[in-house]
């Protein structure tokens, strides 16, 4: 009897240790100050000034990524992973700065009607190529490689992930090798954020494309040896890490650190536990509730807009959705109804803010600013009763001729996205509205409307998810008349059945804008209808959020092209 | 059971009338011989011995009180409702337990968890143990062709991998299945699913158990006398070989409680699981990842709970293959 | 036996056909692939007509299977998507050694899948050796010194070791071993991954990177296994030929380690042959946590992905291993079991 009760009393002192290791563990999350200031674009670290060492120790930076790219290969990927390392070993003809404005990078200026790249009515835009610019293998970059991207792109040969914008180009052509002429069939609005994201190597791929007649299987998609970037790649051994080695050929300023590393990393917890022992200099896509503990072990945060925001989408085809969504006055009641500034200053200590419009990471088409509906349940509750909604059973759930306000609500599976789901619920429930909510996986959420995907077939009343234009330009195409998807036609983006004469005129109308003054009082008329209308509720901002070690400097980032200024990040012992 | 008190009081009785008549004293055979015991009762003096299913037995026992009674304190409107102002605060005297990453209260969160989280265990549970009797029994008692496929479908089974099935399934079944209503609580239909994957991926082990055994008890002359009187095959695998192999399969089910609720867990993990807002006690774990360090009351409370649990099942169902092990000659 | 042995073959073929329709059509239910690509954003209307063609993924499921099994060589594929098909296929299915290319990276499924498996055998054998080894000496001592101190001890410590989840207890101490070492200035293991990217694939460095998966991995297995082997070295114990082997004056090693163990090794044998092709699988969780560049994540990551080529390619490897272990299990333990007789 002794014996086994000493085995029962180690048991407990294990129990005891545990608690007190995990007492131990760290201080309790202390709520992040600064809930009222906006997401800022990343501030500069101070320049330190780093004596010449006499040895030079090889300066290698690790960064962490939460995905692995699929390849590495310009028009092959829709991935933001794969996005950011273009900066790394290949450039776009423009790229876009931490404030998001463009600036010349393969081109000495940048196109526009007053120094003649783009003509009056805005259909062919002339390019004019630095002379200096060579690949990692000397050979120059021409226009041949700009014409070769372009037909690559278009190929029906070539599984690229997306044509768009260069199916829209009638012609590219090249008058002399440092002159690259776009022709447009229309006038393309689109064409500064859209075009020219990767070049090509035509001297490497034409001749694999001449002999297979594709270039999907050629080894440069996904170990592009050569590049014209400030770095080069290396290896990528799959599901570990990739490396990319200074070019010591590049044209531009050289590289200050010799190595980067990135290392794949799938679980947020691990990264953040990485982050926090110094394994790595940089992780990307950190959550919000990591951001004190980080910060706490020293990390630096960055946000960085990026086009995204969190919005709720209302569904309203009249057969399928609940009836009372086609009356704006319950839209706007839901709106009011829930506390979103609470979501924002409580779950993302107030890094984030509630966008008012579609357009909230371009501020310029934001114009008249518009602020989003308050949080007042109590005039949302007016709005439903002057609906006639009322509670007549007393059941707490409003109903109107025996249909009772149940709203079905659907978005991926995710934490953050369930937290708020529970926050919403209770919210709408104080006002009389029942959130019947449905959490479905990604994959299976974004399914075609020919492969019965719910939220293409419209099934859920609100669909939730994470969108914005097409940053950093302000084109969107989602509500077009033409874009709901039938049996007839199942292709189509318009999930949301919406068919709204002027909002359908005003989108196809800013597309072909190529007057930027023109194009913002269309946008800012497709904002207020948003408003007025309510087809739309935003929820939080989603920008792009990374943690910096303090090892590393000069580090800035921008939202669309993520690292533009690599060659200038520096890393300190 | 068959009136033992009695029995021993006639044969005392006996003995001491023996005693009277002839002064000396002689231990009669009934005496020296106590009636035998029955599997009953055999296996429970075995259990009383093992301290540690005692333990587990009471400290289950507990748990379930916890868990089942706690909502008669705590009601499930003030489980769910959500503050986001005192979002994760530790441990104090108005939420004993800490606040969740809404401003949920963790102690009624766990209880209305462990709710789940046993239901979970339980039914999943009945589901493995019918499919697995019933494949087994039928592949071992008939043997031959029926045999033959059973055992191939079940080695199918076993060959997929039980990962791809609950994801498979989980996604599948995903948000198909609407809320439930059930002893007055609203559950999301997700629990039915993770009931169904769980009791559809664990049945072969059960089976190939329940074939050994029937394989090796069919040969027993009982098997055979009850053939030669005309009992029907039904009758002789329920009524004749089932209670025989009664042990291996109370055990087996014991221990698939446990599997069960860590197999929740498990899915939980993944993201599949029982979504929030209901909560289990596999699903509060999988949401304190983020916050392992800065919140430990989050994982720490359903972690415990959930440790002890499925320790004290697993410590029970070690009494209980101790005590029904045929073999074992201790008393 | 031989005819045994060539029977279970036989059955195993419609088997492995069986599995793999189940599968295939398990596989269309997880997803779609060209929903997202990936990316942030739903893909659009255009390019998602274009990729579903160009990926083979327009055809109905059963052409879809059949292209997988057996390959379209013989028929033509409509390339440019103008309705007519024109040029030959270049797959040539599963039956014939091509496994595919995969939806997500284009790479062929072998190449993909031949990255993984060394550093998964890795893993899984390190944990399976030291969990075999573990077990057998914490069984074999409990067995032996049933009710004693160290018993108790032990016997507390498996049943915790198995009846906590195992993501918990590898992030608990990825967490302590890893953070709070470091943050106390003790000596340290490295976070996630297989080797530092810095030092290179060196052998000193994946077992460093090793040591903390590997552990997590085994203490749940260790811990079952320990007390398997316990209680079937409880009955081997009690057997009259022990006693009988005692009373002849054996020596105690003798008695436990020639006459006990091997008869106790018997179904040890057993489970550990059943558990072996699934090392092949990886172990997702773990994988996951630590950055493993294992099977397991293969399969997580590419089922997220709806990536049916790699999926299935690596379900039906493990299929065939299971198949062939099974049947090379069952015929040891009737070769070791004279008791045992197949028909």
């Amino acid at each position: 009897m002794i014996k086994k009760s000493v085995s029962y009393t180690l048991f407990a002192i294990f129990m005891a240790a545990s608690l007190v290791l995990s007492g131990c563990a760290g201080k309790v999350a202390t709520q992040v100050a600064g809930g009222d200031t906006p997401p800022m674009p990343p501030t500069t670290f101070p320049a330190t000034n780093v004596p010449a060492t006499t040895v030079p120790e090889k300066k290698v930076a690790t960064l962490i990524f939460t995905q692995e790219f699929d390849n590495l290969s310009p028009l092959y990927s829709d991935m933001w992973f794969v996005w950011t390392t273009w900066q790394m070993f290949d450039h776009w003809a423009w790229e876009f700065d931490s404030n998001n404005e463009p600036f010349p990078v393969l081109v000495t200026e940048i196109p526009s009607v007053a120094n003649g790249g783009v003509n009056a009515d805005g259909t062919v835009i002339t390019m004019h190529l630095r002379k200096d610019i060579k690949w990692s293998d000397n050979v120059p970059m021409t226009a041949e490689d700009f014409i070769f991207t372009w037909q690559m792109a278009v190929s029906p040969q070539n599984t690229v992930s997306t044509t768009y914008p260069y199916d829209v180009i009638s012609t590219v052509e090249a008058p002399d090798p440092q002159t690259v002429v776009v022709t447009f069939s229309e006038p393309f609005a689109p064409w500064l954020a859209n075009l020219w994201h990767g070049i090509l190597p035509a001297h490497i791929l034409s001749p694999i494309y001449q002999a297979d007649g594709t270039i999907d299987n050629a080894e440069w998609i996904k170990k592009p040896t050569v590049g014209c970037g400030p770095y080069n790649f290396a290896e990528w051994e799959t599901a570990s890490f990739a490396r990319f080695v200074r070019n010591d050929n590049y044209w531009g300023t050289p590289a200050k650190i010799d190595e980067i590393f990135i290392r794949f990393v799938p679980d947020d917890a691990s990264q953040t536990a990485a982050l926090k022992a110094g394994d790595a200099d940089m992780g990307t896509f950190i959550a919000y509730s990591d951001v004190p503990g980080l910060q706490d072990a020293g990390l630096k945060i960055v946000i960085e807009p990026s086009g995204y925001n969190e919005f709720m989408f209302f569904t309203l085809n009249p057969e399928k959705n609940n009836p009372a969504l086609q009356d704006v006055r319950v839209r706007k009641a839901i709106a009011l109804a829930i506390n979103r500034d609470g979501i924002n200053t409580d779950l993302h200590f107030g890094l984030t803010k509630t966008p008012a419009s579609f357009w909230d990471a371009l501020p310029y088409y934001n114009n008249p600013a518009l602020s989003p509906y308050p949080f007042d349940p109590a005039q949302a509750k007016s709005l439903l009763d002057a609906a006639g909604w009322i509670d007549s059973d007393g059941d707490g759930i409003r109903d109107k001729d025996g249909v009772k306000l149940e709203i079905s609500h659907a978005t991926t599976i995710r934490e953050d996205r369930q937290d708020v789901q529970a926050v919403m619920q209770q919210d709408l429930a104080d006002v009389g509205i029942k959130l019947d909510v449905n959490p479905v996986d990604d994959t299976l959420f974004f399914a075609s409307y020919a492969d019965n995907g719910p939220a293409a077939r419209g099934e859920f009343d609100i669909q939730e998810w994470s969108d914005g234009p097409l940053f950093p330009d302000p084109d969107i195409y989602y509500w077009l008349c033409d874009q709901i998807p039938t049996d007839a036609s199942p292709v189509g983006d318009n999930w949301f059945y919406i068919c709204d004469e002027q909002l359908d005129s005003l989108i196809k109308l800013q597309s072909t804008q190529v007057d930027p003054i023109a194009r913002q009082a269309t946008i800012s008329q497709i904002n207020q209808l948003f408003y007025d209308k309510v087809y739309i509720i935003g929820m939080w901002q989603d920008p792009d959020v990374y943690a910096l070690g303090s090892r590393l400097q000069n580090v800035k980032f921008s939202g669309v092209t993520m690292f533009y200024n690599i060659a200038e990040w520096d890393l300190v012992p | 059971m068959r009136g033992w008190t009695r029995a021993s009081a006639t044969t005392k009785g006996m003995g001491i009338m023996e005693t009277t008549t002839s002064q000396i004293p002689t231990l009669t055979l009934d005496d020296l011989e106590t009636p035998p015991l029955s599997l009953s009762q055999l296996a429970w003096r075995r259990f009383k011995r093992h301290i540690p299913a005692i333990v587990g037995l009471v400290v289950l026992g507990l748990l379930v009180l916890y868990a089942m009674g706690g909502s008669l304190f705590i009601s499930e409107k003030y489980a769910n409702f959500n503050d986001t102002s005192i979002r994760l605060q530790s441990p104090s005297a108005a939420h004993p337990f800490g606040t969740d990453s809404i401003g949920r209260d963790v102690l009624a969160r766990t209880i209305y968890g462990g709710q789940i989280s046993l239901l979970i265990g339980l039914t999943a549970v009945v589901v493995e143990t019918l499919l697995g009797i019933l494949v087994g029994a039928l592949a071992g008692y008939y043997g031959g062709l029926v045999d033959s496929i059973l055992m191939r479908i079940t080695e199918a089974m076993l060959n997929i991998p039980e990962i791809f099935l609950l994801i498979v399934m989980a996604k599948y079944f995903g948000g198909k299945i609407p809320e439930v209503d059930l002893f007055g609580r609203t559950f999301s239909g997700s629990v039915i699913v993770i009931v169904l994957i769980i009791g559809l991926t664990s049945w072969m082990y059960l089976a190939r158990i329940v074939r050994a055994e029937f394989l090796s008890l069919k040969e027993n002359d009982f098997v055979l006398a009850a053939r030669a009187t005309g009992t029907s095959n039904f009758e002789i695998i329920f009524r004749h070989i089932m209670p025989n192999s009664i042990a291996p399969i109370l055990v087996s089910a014991t221990l698939g409680v446990a599997n069960a609720i860590l197999s929740e867990a498990y899915i939980s993990f993944l993201g599949l699981g029982v979504q929030p807002p209901t909560a289990t006690w596999g699903n509060m774990l999988d949401g304190a990842n983020n916050y392992l360090d800065s919140a430990p009351w989050l994982w720490f409370f359903p972690g415990i709970l959930l440790l002890l649990t499925v320790l004290s099942i697993n410590f029970l169902g070690d009494g209980l293959r101790d005590a029904l092990d045929p073999r074992s000659r201790a008393v | 036996m031989t005819r045994y042995i060539i029977r279970r073959l036989l059955q195993g073929i419609p088997l492995l056909f069986i599995i793999s329709v189940v599968l295939f059509a398990l596989m269309m239910s997880v997803g779609d692939p060209v929903a997202t690509m990936g990316g942030r954003r739903v893909t659009r209307a255009d390019d998602y007509e274009r990729l579903k063609r160009q990926l083979g993924l327009d055809k109905p499921i059963y052409v879809q299977y059949i292209y997988w099994l057996a390959g379209n060589t013989w028929t033509k594929t409509d390339l440019n998507g103008d309705g007519i098909a024109e040029t030959p296929g270049k797959r040539l299915g599963i039956l014939r050694g091509d496994f595919g290319i995969s939806l997500v990276d284009r790479m062929p499924v072998m190449q993909v899948i031949g990255e993984r498996i060394p550093n998964t055998l890795i893993l899984m054998l390190a944990g399976e050796l030291i969990v075999i080894l573990g077990a057998l000496i914490v069984g074999v001592y409990s067995a032996i010194r049933q009710y004693s101190v160290l018993d108790h001890v032990l016997t507390a410590l498996s049943f915790i070791g198995y009846s906590m989840p195992i993501f918990f207890i590898a992030l608990i101490s990825m967490f302590v071993f890893s953070v709070l070492f470091k943050k106390w200035g003790l000596p340290y293991l490295p976070t996630v991954g297989m080797f530092d990217p810095q030092a290179g694939k060196t052998i000193t460095q994946v077992i460093y990177h090793m040591i903390l998966p590997v552990i997590s991995m085994s203490v749940v297995s260790l811990a079952s296994y320990s007390r398997y082997i316990r209680s079937t070295m409880l009955d081997v114990l009690n057997q009259d030929y022990i006693r009988t082997a005692r009373s002849k004056g054996l020596p105690r090693r003798s008695v436990i380690f020639v006459h006990a163990l091997k008869n106790a090794s018997l179904p040890i044998a057993t489970i550990v042959g059943l558990d072996l092709p699934f090392l092949l699988g990886g172990a997702v969780v773990t994988e996951r946590i630590f950055a493993w560049p294992g099977m397991g994540r293969l399969f997580l990551d590419h089922v997220n992905r709806a990536d049916t080529p790699v999926v299935m390619g690596s379900l039906m490897l493990v299929a065939v291993a299971v198949i062939i272990f099974q049947i090379i299990t069952d015929v040891v333990y009737a070769w070791l079991d004279p008791r045992i007789r197949y028909d």
